[in-house]
C-alpha cells in the first residue's frame, strides 16, 4: 500500500501532509511525556519487527502479494500515538533508503497506514472489549479492528488516488473499488495474525496488553 | 537475562526470521497497489534516488544472501535508532 511519487497530485499530497502533521504533533508531544521505561524497548522491538515483517510479502489473489501492516498490533500494545510514531519511523526509513513509498506521498502513506491503520483498529478493539469483556471479545476485537483498519486504509488510498485527477485519470469509485477488492483479503490475513498475536500475548504476557495506553482521553488513554 | 534484554532478543530473532522467510520465499510477486496501478496505467515518477532501491544493493541484484543481510542489518538499525532516539 506504499504509494510512490507520481501517483498523487501535489495538492492531494499537501493536504495529506497537513492532515498527518496534526497527528504527528499530538503523538510526539504526548509520547515524549508519557512513554514509560517498559514501553520504550517494546516500542523499539515492535518497530523493528514490523519493519522486517513488511519485507515478507505473502501471495494473495491474481499473482499479487501483500504484507502485514502491523499498525493494529502496535496500537493494541503501545496505544495509537506511539503506534503511529512507530509506523512513521518504518515508513520514513522505507521511503528514504529503499524507495518503498514516495517522498511527496509520505504524508499520505503515514495517514493511510500510520493514522487510519493504527487509530481505527484501536477504537474497534476497545469497543469490542467494552461490549464483550471476555477472551472472545478480545479475539473478535483484535480481528475486527485489524480487518476494518486495513480496509479503511485501502479506502483512503483509493480516495487519494481517485481525487488525483492529473496523475490518475479514474474516478474515486473505480480507485476505491480496485483497492478495497484486494485489501479485503489482506485485511483477513492481518486480522487473523493480529487476533492470534493478541490472544497469545493475553495468555503469556498479559502485562504487555495492560500497559497504560498512550491515547486520547476519550479512549481511556494516559 | 533481564526482561528488556529478553524482549530485544526475541524481537531480533523474530525479525531475522521474517527477513529470511521473506527473502527466500515471499518476495517475488507484484504488490497489490502496483498491480492496481499497472492495470490503470499509472506510472511512478520518483523524485529521490534511494541508496538501496527495492531492498537490493547495486551489483548484487537477485542475490538472496545479500538481501537477507541488508534486511537484518537495517532491522537492527531501526531497533537501535528507535530505542536511543526515543530514550
Amino acid at each position: 500500500m506504499h504509494i510512490p511519487d507520481g501517483f498523487l497530485d501535489l495538492s492531494i499530497c499537501a493536504i495529506m501532509y497537513a492532515a498527518t502533521a496534526i497527528f504527528w504533533a499530538f503523538s510526539f508531544r504526548k509520547a515524549s511525556r508519557v512513554l514509560s521505561d517498559k514501553q520504550i524497548p517494546l516500542m523499539a522491538t515492535l518497530t523493528a519487527m514490523f519493519f522486517a515483517a513488511q519485507m515478507m510479502n505473502y501471495p494473495i489473489i491474481g499473482g499479487t502479494t501483500a504484507h502485514l501492516l502491523g499498525g493494529p498490533i502496535l496500537a493494541m500494545t503501545l496505544g495509537p500515538y506511539a503506534g503511529s510514531i512507530s509506523m512513521t519511523v518504518i515508513l520514513l526509513i522505507q521511503a528514504l533508503l529503499f524507495g518503498d513509498g514516495g517522498i511527496t506521498t509520505f504524508g499520505a502513506n503515514v495517514w493511510n497506514m500510520g493514522v487510519i491503520g493504527v487509530f481505527i483498529p484501536y477504537i474497534v478493539y476497545l469497543l469490542a472489549l467494552r461490549i464483550a469483556k471476555s477472551q472472545s471479545g478480545l479475539f473478535v476485537g483484535a480481528f475486527a479492528g485489524a480487518f476494518i483498519g486495513d480496509v479503511l486504509a485501502a479506502v483512503f488510498a483509493g480516495i487519494e488516488l481517485g481525487l488525483s485527477t492529473l496523475s490518475f485519470p479514474y474516478s474515486v469509485s473505480i480507485a476505491v473499488t480496485a483497492m478495497v477488492t484486494h485489501h479485503i483479503i489482506i485485511g483477513i490475513g492481518e486480522g487473523a495474525v493480529t487476533a492470534i498475536i493478541v490472544s497469545v500475548l493475553q495468555k503469556t504476557r498479559p502485562d504487555l496488553l495492560q500497559l497504560p495506553k498512550l491515547s486520547p482521553g476519550l479512549l481511556g488513554g494516559a | 537475562m533481564t526482561g528488556v534484554k529478553r524482549l530485544l532478543m526475541v524481537g531480533i530473532v523474530l525479525s531475522s526470521f521474517f527477513v529470511v522467510v521473506g527473502a527466500l520465499w515471499f518476495s517475488n510477486s507484484v504488490e497489490t497497489l502496483d498491480e492496481v496501478a499497472e492495470h490503470f496505467g499509472a506510472t511512478d515518477s520518483p523524485i529521490w534516488s534511494p541508496p538501496i532501491p527495492d531492498y537490493e544493493i547495486h551489483g548484487f541484484e537477485g542475490n538472496v544472501m545479500v538481501n537477507i543481510a541488508v534486511g537484518i542489518v537495517f532491522t537492527v538499525i531501526v531497533l537501535v535508532s528507535t530505542l536511543y532516539r526515543i530514550m
